[in-house]
């Protein structure tokens, strides 16, 4: 016991005082929480959209005000010139320059149609270039569309609808986006942390001197892994404050839940950064494989990004080796569903198998390059 | 003094280490060729060579830091391929790269490396006392990478000698010290001595050889030359212990 808190406390001091782990702690999470918190949002607040109007009809200026009055749509007036003399084609040319999200044509026939209750055809070319945009567009102008032909029937649809979003009722990415990223980001530091610290021992020779010291194996990785357990607890509780205070998330459940299963999560972490120390030969090999092994997997297979259903089969299989993946959903459940204990208690066993296979394998990792040293 | 529970191997009461057909490869590389040689008890053994001669390696090896391809170590009796975990307890180490933690200051790597050879918080404390009567304490409170090389040699060896270990491996002490830190260096390895520790040091300093009791100089992974450095010189017909060892080396690279 003597011993590990010899190495608890260097490793303290060693975070306390390397400029690089401090940037790791302090300055990463929070450029990677900007970055993701805003930069990454699904929300479409300003579809630049222009509208051909060859009806010029009272209906045709109906729909248009229509639009117009809507907060996701901002009209943009088509102007046609020498290179683009007519409305479509200039339409097109801004489609191509990003100017315009998107352009509707109606037709010559729009109001006779409407009048006399036939299917009215309207065009709408939308740039599908980035394919979660349009798709979103898509869905805005089917919402709009159904609001302007019950306004103009004066009939309401064969049924009503009242939809009620639950956990996320603004529909704010940011609810989505910044407690995926705040699993990210945990797992990412937990590992970057450990495998810089165990390579820096590598690479300046120090590991040695624990080595033939009477540190046991399990000693040594114990001592480097209960400094970074604390920090990273503390990681998690600033991301959190800084998701609760400055993107306004909403912390509906219990935090005490949530600290549980953070606690395994972040041993797995640690345990797999160590994992990473022993096949490293450098802290830049060490950083560089860090990053890929937890930032890809967790932010394209986890669930962060695209939705575990929409990943082909075999990608699919490859997301239950994430411990991310598991994780994401109980702070996701936690934070905006209030869900309990018992509602992940699989996602818990999960995390909790993936902490304890990965500690003994980096155990027994580390032990085998102490053997293997002689 | 000896770890009672640590005894002698019987037939073997004068050697500290023995080393027997001793090779080390790396790939096809030897780094260290079948080399024998044995260190007496309280007997300062210098181990000279240029760079890459095999001292460091053969020093790893002895302390279990490098897997032995051939040939056998015996440490106080005891062998380094099975009792590894014995000899720990009475060996202590001074690397040559690393020896102290650089963003600790010189009281906390004290605290650090007592603290992970198991000694009890009041011989801690007792040491850190006693290098404090040598060294300001203005000085032990500053982080190890802001102190001068002298004394960062001085804690370096203060904190290899915490454990108390009966025998000593000194890789390259000196290198980055001034002429007369050196001095006092061996002065103390002296005092060390005549408290019964026995003593291997590696050096490339040939002008330090002269204070070992006996120096072997290795050249390609091969002891080329063994015997105390009057001995030696007197049998080479060399004034000095450069040009013994420009001698040997160029003899051994004629052969």
């Amino acid at each position: 016991m003597k011993r590990i808190k010899a190495v608890i406390v260097k490793e303290f001091f060693h975070i306390l005082r390397d400029p690089k782990s401090l940037v790791i702690v302090l300055i990463l999470p929070i450029l990677m929480i900007f970055i993701f918190g805003y930069a990454l949002s699904f929300d479409q607040s300003r579809i630049i959209t222009a509208v051909i109007d060859f009806s010029h009809s009272e209906l045709s200026q109906n729909l248009i005000k229509t639009l117009s009055q809507n907060n996701h749509y901002q009209l943009k007036e088509i102007i046609p010139d020498e290179r683009f003399p007519t409305p479509t084609a200039k339409a097109e040319s801004l489609l191509k320059t990003g100017e315009i999200k998107q352009y509707l044509i109606i037709p010559s026939d729009f109001s006779q149609h409407m009048k006399k209750d036939t299917p009215a055809a309207v065009a709408v070319i939308i740039d599908g270039s980035d394919s979660n945009v349009a798709n979103i567009i898509h869905q805005y102008n089917e919402m709009i569309f159904l609001q302007f032909q019950t306004e103009v029937r004066k009939l309401g649809p064969p049924f009503s609808i009242h939809t009620k979003m639950y956990f996320n009722p603004e529909n704010k990415s940011a609810f989505y986006i910044v407690p995926g990223m705040v699993a990210v980001i945990m797992i990412m530091v937990s590992a970057l942390l450990t495998s810089l610290s165990v390579s820096r021992e590598k690479e300046t020779g120090s590991i040695e001197l624990l080595f033939i010291s009477p540190l046991k194996s399990h000693e040594i990785i114990i001592g480097k892994t209960v400094p970074y357990i604390l920090v990273a607890l503390l990681e998690g509780t600033f991301i959190m404050l800084f998701a609760k205070f400055w993107f306004q998330i909403p912390i509906r459940g219990d935090l005490l839940i949530l600290l549980a299963f953070g606690l395994i999560y972040i041993i797995a972490g640690l345990s797999l950064g160590i994992m990473i120390s022993t096949v490293a030969s450098s802290q830049k090999v060490a950083m560089i494989a860090t990053l890929l092994i937890t930032l890809l997997p967790s932010i394209l297979l986890s669930g962060f990004i695209f939705p575990l259903d929409s990943l082909s089969p075999l990608l699919r299989a490859f997301s239950y080796a994430v411990p991310a993946t598991y994780f994401l959903k109980i702070i996701r459940g936690v934070i905006l569903k209030d869900a309990l204990f018992q509602h992940f208690s699989l996602e818990g066993f999960i995390l909790l198998g993936f902490s304890l296979i990965l500690i003994n394998m980096a155990s027994l990792r580390f032990s085998r390059q102490r053997k293997a040293a002689r | 003094m000896r770890n009672p529970s640590n005894p002698p191997a019987a037939g073997c009461q004068d050697d500290a280490i023995r080393v027997k057909d001793l090779t080390k490869k790396f790939g096809e590389f030897y780094a260290v060729h079948q080399i024998n040689f044995a260190v007496k008890r309280s007997e300062i053994l210098g181990f000279l060579g240029p760079n890459g001669a095999g001292k460091t390696t053969t020093i790893k090896m002895i302390m279990g830091l490098l897997r032995i391809t051939a040939g056998e170590i015996l440490v106080n009796g005891l062998s380094v391929k099975r009792d590894l975990k014995k000899i720990k307890t009475f060996t202590g180490y001074m690397s040559q790269k690393f020896s102290l933690y650089p963003l600790l200051t010189a009281w906390e790597n004290i605290e650090f490396f007592g603290g992970i050879s198991g000694l009890s918080p009041a011989k801690i404390k007792h040491a850190q006392q006693e290098m404090a009567s040598k060294i300001p304490m203005e000085i032990l409170k500053q982080k190890i990478m802001d102190i001068p090389p002298g004394i960062k040699q001085q804690v370096a060896l203060f904190t290899c000698l915490m454990p108390d270990p009966e025998i000593i491996f000194l890789d390259e002490p000196t290198s980055g010290v001034d002429p007369e830190n050196r001095r006092m260096f061996w002065m103390h390895i002296y005092e060390l001595q005549k408290r019964g520790k026995t003593i291997l040091v590696t050096t490339h300093n040939l002008d330090e050889a002269e204070y070992a009791d006996r120096i072997l100089i290795l050249h390609n992974g091969r002891i080329i030359r063994e015997g105390e450095p009057a001995a030696l010189l007197a049998a080479d017909h060399s004034d000095s212990l450069e040009e013994l060892f420009k001698k040997a080396i160029l003899s051994h690279e004629a052969n």
